[in-house]
């Protein structure tokens, strides 16, 4: 229990899964939530978006993770076909995986009418479902697009780092899932942690979306292409969830 | 656009903020605008504007008790309205909204009763439909000058401060640019006026028809349409110049939409034509009404449901199409019956012809039935 709450979830699925036989058997003794309750950790994601393959599985395991409603999405790996000039193929793909930011400085909170939205101690996000009444003023505020209405809460949802997990002291279910180890999470209050660690070393390459508004994320990408920082500039997706081609409103 | 980058997959985010929504704001605003216009001939007594002022604080009852129940609706949790009072949160103009809008009621509902008390006690005595409840209401049918200036005062801080929080609300939304710029309040406001003076004609038009009132109401119309002009064309101007930054950016995403360049000349068109037959033939009053009526609404529905259609990161823009039900169309019919129901309601009470005639405690001398 001690060990459990004291360690930092590890940055690379290689390091987590050495430590996952401890980690479980501390989180079936320990129900209560032991990581989040010292208030000291402060949890972010770091992407590597040229690890990613746009495989979607972070997408899949999202939806079955969080029983994510058909049609809606808390992740997703935008992708987009891209014109190259300076290589013999015409075109090459590049993509992008959008999620809650996490923002230390959220838009969302603010607005939201009965303080539904607020930040953990942890800096995680979450929305207390008791309390929304479904306004959807936060869906408004987020730069990100990362919120939604969920149709079978009628509430806003959206990416919590997958805090019932971390919680405990699992990973994000995106993170665990991805193929190519792109998603890394952990805490950067922990410096002598694996994952403070790489932030500090990847420090020049770190890029955040949108940073311009202030938001500070607590998404970080590797790889980030300036051209898909913000709203990209582009032709429009085509595809459309298959419960929102009847209906614009689920 | 970018021919370079297509966008292959991503999710297309639906309208979150529904038609409820631009209901209501279209409701609360020609109820606020209506109200202010009530002002001049109840409060001040000021000459030719007694049956102008009835007409309008009929339009602002109806409106202001019908928009309420679109704005519940357009919650995805009707039934926990009540969070808004419990959990206060100074930092939301949502949350301000919720204690504003009970202000402006409380206000409009005690004006109009002052000031229609002698009207309904008039009702009473004719004996017609509903001519007991009119007697009830009336409770004596006295005027109280003292208490209806104090219900004024009460009514005008509600509308003003609902005014405010429906535009800041907006506006304050960075993640949306064509939403977040100083002027979208003001053009709320301009807006809700001249809407309100179309809802005023429109009430002229099928009852008195008086002539005076469609002059006074084209003229207010008038000034509205060439300051919403206005505003737009500063609008414009700083979105073209970069002077503002939220404007060029607001200008850059909606611009090169086909959709968004028909929307915007078709408001320019509606706009001046409405203008330009309030100034120079103002005796079209039933068509001006018409004209601003739809131009306060169509304004509403490109901000809030074409404002939804942008994207705030992925590329080009969402398609939205009109659902059929409660979350679409009906609750468009179900607000416009609600309103309708209203109407019926409170001009069975209180006659509209009686109305537009006229306060019967002041000597009508303005011509009736002389074609507007």
């Amino acid at each position: 229990m001690k060990s459990c709450s004291d360690s930092s979830v590890s940055t690379s699925r290689r390091a987590f899964l050495r430590t996952a036989p401890a980690l479980t058997a501390a989180a079936a003794m320990a129900p209560t939530p032991a990581i989040a309750s010292t208030g000291k950790q402060q949890w972010a994601m770091l992407i590597d978006v040229r690890k990613c393959i746009g495989c979607q599985a972070c997408t899949v395991s999202c939806i079955q993770e969080n029983a994510v409603p058909e049609g809606s999405f808390r992740t997703v790996v935008s992708t987009y076909s891209v014109k190259l000039t300076d290589s013999a193929q015409p075109a090459g793909t590049y993509v992008l995986p959008r999620l809650c930011n996490h923002c230390d400085n959220p838009p969302c909170i603010p607005v939201c009418p009965v303080s539904a939205t607020y930040k953990r101690e942890d800096g995680i996000v979450v929305v207390d479902g008791d309390r929304c009444v479904g306004c959807a003023y936060c869906v408004q505020a987020c730069p990100y697009d990362a919120r939604f209405i969920n149709h079978e809460t009628n509430k806003a949802d959206k990416c919590t780092f997958c805090a019932h997990r971390v919680d405990v002291g699992l990973l994000p279910a995106c993170v665990e899932t991805c193929v190519g180890g792109a998603r890394m999470f952990g805490d950067v209050n922990d410096v002598e942690g694996e994952f403070a660690r790489l932030l500090k070393a990847s420090q020049p390459q770190l890029k955040v979306l949108k940073p311009e508004l202030d938001t500070a994320p607590r998404v970080f990408y590797i790889g980030l292409d300036e051209r898909f920082s913000g709203k990209v500039e582009g032709g429009g997706t085509l595809w459309k969830p298959r419960n929102l081609q009847s209906s614009a409103h689920g | 656009m970018n021919p370079n980058i297509v966008e292959t997959l991503n999710v297309a985010r639906e309208v979150a903020w529904l038609p409820w929504a631009v209901q209501y704001f279209f409701l609360i605003g020609l109820s606020y605008g209506a109200f202010v216009l009530a002002l001049p001939g109840i409060v001040f007594r000021r000459p030719g504007w007694d049956s102008v002022s009835r007409l309008a604080l009929l339009g602002a009852l109806v409106c202001g008790l019908s928009a309420p129940v679109a704005l519940l609706a357009d919650l995805h949790q009707p039934g926990r309205f009540w969070h808004f009072y419990a959990y206060f949160t100074p930092t939301s103009w949502m949350s301000w909204g919720a204690f504003f809008i009970p202000v402006y009621l409380g206000g409009l509902l005690s004006f109009a009763w002052l000031a229609f008390r002698p009207d309904l006690a008039r009702h009473a005595a004719s004996g017609g439909k509903l001519a007991r409840l009119a007697g009830v209401l009336a409770y004596g049918g006295h005027e109280s000058r003292g208490a209806l200036k104090a219900a004024a005062l009460l009514g005008l801080v509600g509308a003003v401060l609902v005014a405010v929080y429906t535009g800041a609300e907006v506006a304050v939304v960075r993640a949306r640019p064509l939403w977040n710029t100083s002027l979208l309040p003001l053009q709320f406001i301009v807006t809700a006026f001249a809407g309100a003076a179309g809802l005023a004609l429109v009430f002229n038009y099928f009852s008195a028809r008086n002539t005076a009132v469609t002059h006074t109401l084209a003229r207010v119309l008038a000034a509205s349409q060439f300051l919403a002009l206005g505003i737009g064309a500063l609008w414009l101007a700083l979105g073209l110049s970069g002077l503002s930054a939220t404007h060029a950016q607001a200008l850059a995403e909606v611009g090169p939409s086909a959709n968004w360049q028909l929307s915007a000349a078709w408001a320019v068109a509606a706009t001046v034509l409405t203008g330009v037959l309030a100034w120079k033939r103002p005796g079209a009053g039933l068509l001006i009404g018409l004209l601003a009526l739809h131009s306060a609404w169509m304004m509403r529905w490109s901000i809030f449901i074409g404002g939804q259609e942008v994207p705030k990161t992925g590329a080009g823009y969402y398609s939205y199409s009109l659902p059929l039900g409660p979350e679409g169309l009906l609750g468009i019919v179900g607000t416009a019956g609600l309103w309708v129901f209203l109407f019926v309601l409170i001009t069975t009470l209180l006659p509209l012809e009686r109305l537009a005639a006229g306060s019967p405690s002041l000597a009508a001398g303005s011509p009736t039935k002389a074609g507007a």
